[in-house]
């Protein structure tokens, strides 16, 4: 029973960070309908620009600032140098392949920088935050590291909740996600609303990397675990806030679980069956909408 | 060990020089019956990677067997013809690879190939070398897939194949730890199965008994379940060979739990040793940690000193990296090899010499030893105590018993 549980704790803390990557992803599928391919390597450039911070003996929050603030405005100006010209100068479908395509070449264009920079010769890792003893409940055991980053990810989550439901700005950019064609209608500057939401959206990317990189660790290639929130975003729907969280951390536990019952071996493909088996069974998600909210991109 | 010094014992060894004659000089005569060969000098395509992101696997390395050559060259070159290198970069990119190994032999006409500093790509010139009957010697790819079962015109494994790896860390566990149980954590690739295949064998000759095996895949995020599964089968000895970063995320778990037993880490998995104990943030899991090395000495052990004293002078600009001297057995072998097949070497001649090449390096584990079923040079490996400061060579040389027998 201790197995199971310690196994389940550590899949929820893994799972929250998967949530957290994912809801970057869905804020910008929303608001765009594009699949934010460089996700991932934007919250890998998060870690490595919180570690170059930290190497010009900077303390950690202004490290974790600084990076989390640059990665805004990298996905800022993405959006605004490259999508917005891909969406004024190309027409019908062809829209969607091209900035899916773009999110692509920013992501090489992400990995590619890094390893230029000389740091693909090692695994490293931030700092953690969180020290001390292993907090005992039973038979398991809590690391402080996972307590922070469980809670980190979770005041992150609310922080975002209330932003997007109480303020002025969180409802014009709820607007734009919903229908922004309407929000233009009412005077909302979608241009600048979808250049936040990269922005906010690339910023929760960068958060959830140096939260969670002295626990995965970091390497040019880390940013493959968008895979991971992307199968979370399935999971839980992929047009669903609360739902993609929920994904997110029964992901982590299932990966643990299978990796615990079935064999190590099978943790890389059990988010893929998860998927095929969502996707057969409810395409929207577990907690997205009726099938036709799916949208095709 | 002084360089030159090395090139006159392995002469002497061959028993082709003589006191006074150092250097083989031999009346070459022509015509050649194969291409890049000529009474002045034999070209010889040298290959690694030079950029991309696996540059480091094999850009020190090459250069160390560049330096070779080029010392080789300065003391009157192979039975008085020189060698050219004809220099490409293959990005350890297989598709990349099997263009340049092309090219270096139709393009370029070289006698041999000297290069591969990795894998799957140097793997995939199999085919087109055994075609053209061309000779391969890899640089520093361990190259299980291509040289178990071994085919006549490939070679490799310089720095031992993961068979070598995995063999002679359950050597090392059973006769200098006395284990009598076994945790073992590896990759489920490839590479992990044969280092898990030899790990097998030799814990069965030594009376050991896998009581834990797990193999996870090379991107995990969470390794937490393999590490309670191996923390619950409660074994003499943790062993690790898995790729640098879920060795360190096990390493992170060996902390957390506490676990008290030997973890022995294979080279692999430990790229830079001060790199691992700043990811886990301190020493406690180094009480009694190990690893496996295929060089005779720390990297900057006095054993190893000449190989960087010789790196320094040839190219001041570099600091080279723990790979480097993986990369002058291969430049060895090539030039001892020439130097048997006689003053008028053909390919096959060559080959039938690499075939029967053995020889110490003065910088491996073990000697390199060839033979006519046999094309992986090295079957031996040290082993190093760390203790997350200080690194101390342990004595005696362990070696892998298990070549793919059932």
């Amino acid at each position: 029973m201790g197995l199971i549980a310690q196994a389940v704790a550590s899949g929820v803390v893994t799972g929250a960070v998967y949530a957290l990557i994912a809801l970057s992803l869905v804020m910008i599928y929303k608001s765009t309908d594009v699949i934010n391919f460089a996700g991932g390597d934007l919250l890998m450039t998060g870690c490595y620009g919180a570690l170059m911070v930290l190497a010009a003996n900077a303390p950690f929050w202004v490290a974790a600032m600084v990076s989390v603030l640059g990665i805004a405005v990298i996905g800022a100006g993405f959006d605004r140098l490259v999508l917005d010209r891909i969406a004024r100068h190309t027409r019908g479908q062809d829209i969607m392949v091209a900035m899916v395509t773009a999110t692509i070449g920013l992501s090489y264009v992400l990995k590619g920088t890094i390893r230029a920079l000389g740091y693909a010769d090692e695994v490293r890792s931030l700092p953690p935050q969180f020290t001390g003893p292993p907090i005992m409940i039973g038979d398991v055991f809590l690391l402080r590291q996972d307590i922070g980053i469980l809670a980190c990810a979770a005041l992150a989550g609310l922080i975002l909740f209330l932003f997007f439901r109480f303020t002025r700005l969180g409802r014009g950019l709820r607007a734009t996600a919903e229908d922004p064609r309407a929000a233009a209608l009412i005077g909302i500057p979608i241009r600048r609303m979808r250049m936040l939401i990269w922005a906010i959206a690339s910023a929760i990317a960068a958060f959830a990397g140096v939260l969670v990189a002295p626990k995965i660790l970091m390497t040019p290639d880390m940013g493959g675990i968008v895979i991971l929130a992307f199968a979370a975003g399935v999971i839980g729907g992929f047009t669903n806030f609360p739902g993609v969280v929920i994904g997110g951390i029964l992901l982590g536990v299932i990966e643990n679980l299978v990796g615990l019952f079935v064999s190590a071996q099978a943790i890389a493909v059990a988010p893929f069956l998860v998927i095929m088996l969502v996707l057969v069974l409810r395409p929207q998600g577990l907690f997205g909408g009726g099938a036709l909210a799916i949208r095709k991109v | 060990m002084k360089i030159r010094s090395a090139w006159l014992a392995a002469t002497l060894f061959l028993g082709l020089g003589g006191a006074a004659q150092a250097f083989p000089v031999g009346d070459p005569v022509g015509p050649y019956a194969d291409p890049g060969i000529t009474d002045k000098e034999i070209v010889i395509g040298l290959f690694g990677p030079q950029s991309g992101p696996l540059r480091n696997f094999g850009f020190d390395p090459q250069g160390a067997a560049q330096m070779w050559y080029d010392m080789v060259n300065k003391s009157g070159g192979i039975w008085g013809r020189k060698i050219r290198l004809v220099i490409e970069d293959d990005k350890c990119d297989p598709t990349t690879l099997n263009g340049v190994v092309r090219k270096l032999v139709t393009v370029d006409k070289v006698f041999l190939l000297n290069g591969g500093s990795c894998t799957p790509a140097a793997v995939s010139a199999q085919e087109y070398i055994t075609r053209e009957k061309v000779p391969m010697v890899m640089l520093n790819a361990a190259g299980d897939t291509a040289l178990f079962p071994p085919t006549r015109y490939m070679f490799g494994a310089f720095g031992g194949t993961q068979l070598t790896v995995g063999g002679t860390m359950v050597d090392f566990i059973a006769k200098e730890l006395k284990a009598k149980t076994l945790g073992y954590l590896g990759n489920d690739d490839d590479f992990g199965s044969a280092n898990l295949a030899a790990a097998k064998y030799m814990a069965e000759q030594r009376g050991v008994k896998l009581v834990a095996v797990e193999r996870v895949p090379v991107n995990i995020v969470d390794i937490t379940t393999p590490m309670l599964r191996i923390r619950q089968a409660n074994p003499d000895v943790v062993m690790i060979t898995t790729y640098p970063q879920p060795a360190t995320l096990a390493m992170q778990k060996v902390n957390e739990f506490g676990l008290t037993m030997p973890v022995v880490m294979a080279v692999q998995s430990i790229p830079n040793p001060a790199a691992l104990v700043k990811n886990i943030g301190g020493t406690a899991a180094f009480k009694s940690f190990y690893y496996s090395s295929p060089l005779n000495d720390l990297t900057d052990g006095p054993r190893q000193q000449w190989v960087h004293d010789m790196y320094k002078a040839a190219f001041p600009d570099r600091t080279p990296t723990a790979f480097m001297a993986y990369g002058m057995p291969s430049a060895q072998a090539v030039t001892y090899a020439l130097m048997l097949a006689g003053p008028n070497p053909t390919r096959e001649s060559f080959v039938d010499a690499m075939s029967h090449l053995k020889f110490e390096t003065g910088i491996m584990a073990g000697p390199i030893e060839f033979g006519p079923e046999r094309r992986d040079g090295m079957n031996s490996s040290i082993f190093i105590k760390f203790d997350g400061t200080n690194a101390a060579r342990m004595p005696g040389v362990f070696v892998n018993e298990y070549r793919g027998q059932k």
